[in-house]
């Protein structure tokens, strides 16, 4: 009886995770077939799943109709730059707030984790104003600066530095290693798991970001490649084909995968699970 | 660390407050960048939104003063009215799907039956990967009335050819499975990270007893998980009242699945009518204050136990 029922269980919990992962890759490889169809091809319905004609040729329209070298190195540039520069930042405050005890520590962290309930979002109208003023409209830096520290960030990074032991902390203090020194040659070193998978998470975020580069861009050589395939609908008047609409969605999509995929296979397990715990 | 901690008092004494700062200018120095960001790009453009709300303005110049005025165009505004239920349906419908088709995933992730753990893993976090843009633009193809391939299907199975988008009925749906799908991945491992955490004996004990699965997972993983729970339905709910991608990639007729941060993007860059914005804003801000605050005082009151 009991054998009985746990091989239903496996087979029940094995089915639906199946099901699960069709679901999941589901839209993304009907989106890689339809990419690699030629124009005349019928893509409706079912028909969208047999493939006769395979060819690249969508891509290459898709460079005749936006920039996509330059679009796809403003959305490099900010990923890499915002990713480096929210990493050290964080990562400093991380350490500030974990391995010192100055007055108001408690009270400026508790300010920093009630600040994640008001985003940034919420402001968008002044921010534009402000960003306008401080000539940052259609500037890179405006996806950058503002992100520079986070409040997640920091307080993901301060539950992870708070293990670092202290005695690793004073002894290089008694070393003679300046504080800056502590963190850069001490603490960064082993906290470079944590560092790794807070990174993925961010690059992934700001790749996909959407919102600020719509906001803040508004010239076709500065927009990020997310802002340029959402437009490549209304781009040849109202008239690209869906094969050439999928293949930039192709070319926004494939790279976060592959990265992430890469992460994976260069993190142990779990990494993930560690980056939200609490 | 504990030698510094009693010098703290006794240099307030001496030297005053800019003393302090500069005995402990290291760590001040370090956490001084968020504050300083959150100061300008965070803090003053919400104190600002309030302020604007109270103003007519296309953003350049002619600001003027009109008191409650957009506040009273608002309420009579049924655009307003419109994305407003629709953020509440959208509230309802992803609180509940994300937190019990997570749970689910997170379960059977869970379960030792499961063969190729790690697969199962990291396929069904690609998702959360995806951007939401991109995937619109699929799901806007997926759910085309004639050429897309869920009709086929309806079809097939014998059911109706449904105008998905085009429909100011069923134009919600489609934005909510696209929300859903792409994030549930993340609140799955928040809540699978819960389910490690919860020890053995606890389910060794209850087979002892007689418990079956479902019997389990009633009586011990959801108490045990309680927390976590409404951890994920609080973030749910804060990320989808500034849900933007989705519907405005997926947008159907009119404002009949409009997000009322969409509306706010509209009214403020498209036609710049920023004071409008600015009071569509204050109402997003106000309700994301009283979600933190019920947050605040559920945490208040579990520490307190």
């Amino acid at each position: 009886m009991a054998s009985k029922n746990n091989r239903g269980q496996s087979i029940a919990v094995n089915a639906f995770m199946i099901f699960v992962v069709l679901v999941c890759l589901f839209p993304v490889l009907w989106m890689c077939f339809i990419s690699v169809k030629s124009v005349g091809e019928k893509i409706s319905g079912f028909a969208a799943l047999t493939i006769e004609h395979p060819t690249l040729a969508n891509f290459g329209r898709l460079f005749e109709l936006i920039p996509v070298w330059t679009n796809l190195f403003n959305s490099g540039f900010t990923t890499v730059l915002g990713t480096i520069t929210t990493l050290f930042f964080c990562a400093l405050a991380g350490f500030a707030f974990a391995k010192y005890r100055f007055p108001g520590r408690a009270k400026l962290f508790a300010f920093v984790v009630a600040t994640m309930a008001i985003s940034a979002e919420a402001g968008a109208i002044p921010l534009f104003v402000i960003m306008r003023k401080m000539n940052l409209i259609n500037s890179l830096w405006s996806l950058i600066i503002p992100r520079i520290a986070t409040a997640v960030g920091i307080f993901y990074l301060t539950q992870y530095i708070k293990d670092v032991p202290d005695e690793l902390v004073e002894a290089s203090r008694v070393d003679g290693c300046r504080e800056f020194g502590i963190f850069w040659r001490v603490v960064c070193p082993v906290i470079k798991p944590a560092l790794a998978s807070w990174a993925s998470l961010t690059m992934i975020a700001r790749w996909n970001d959407y919102f600020w580069p719509l906001l803040f861009l508004n010239k076709n050589s500065k927009y990020t490649l997310m802002v340029s395939v959402s437009m490549l609908p209304v781009s040849d008047g109202l008239a690209t084909p869906w094969q050439v609409i999928l293949a930039g969605c192709t070319l926004v999509i494939l790279p976060a995968i592959i990265l992430y995929l890469l992460m994976q296979l260069m993190q142990k397990a779990g990494s993930f699970s560690g980056a939200v715990k609490g | 660390m504990g030698r510094r901690k009693a010098a703290a008092p006794s240099a307030v004494k001496k030297g005053g407050v800019l003393a302090t700062v500069w005995k402990y200018r290291a760590p001040y120095l370090f956490i001084a960048p968020f504050f300083i960001l959150f100061l300008v790009f965070q803090l003053i453009p919400v104190i600002w939104t309030f302020v604007i709300s109270f103003a007519d303005w296309n953003g350049l110049r002619n600001l003027r003063w009109v008191g409650f005025h957009q506040y009273e165009v608002m309420f009579q505004d049924y655009m307003f009215r419109e994305a407003f239920m629709n953020n509440v349906w959208y509230w309802i419908v992803a609180v509940i799907g994300v937190v019990v088709i997570a749970l689910m995933i997170a379960v059977c992730l869970n379960s030792p039956r499961l063969r190729a753990k790690k697969v199962f893993q990291t396929v069904t976090f690609l998702p959360y990967v995806c951007a939401s843009v991109a995937m619109g633009l699929i799901f806007m193809m997926l759910f085309d009335e004639n050429a897309g391939l869920i009709n086929e299907i309806i079809v097939s199975l014998g059911g109706k050819r449904r105008a998905w988008l085009g429909s100011s009925q069923y134009a919600k749906i489609p934005v909510i499975i696209l929300f859903i799908w792409r994030i549930v991945p993340w609140f799955t491992i928040i809540i699978y990270s819960g389910l490690l955490n919860i020890s053995k004996e606890y389910y060794e004990a209850a087979t002892v007893d007689g418990a079956g699965v479902l019997q389990q997972f009633w009586y011990i993983t959801i108490p045990l998980l309680k927390n976590i729970l409404f951890f994920c339905a609080l973030t749910v709910t804060i990320d989808i009242w500034k849900m933007f991608n989705e519907s405005y990639t997926l947008s159907g007729p009119g404002t009949s699945n409009t997000s009322l941060f969409q509306l706010v993007y509209e009214n403020g860059f498209k036609s710049f009518n920023l004071g409008y914005a600015s009071a569509l804003s204050v109402i997003l801000i106000l309700v994301l204050l009283v979600i933190s605050m019920i947050q605040y005082r559920l945490r208040r009151s579990e520490e307190g136990v």
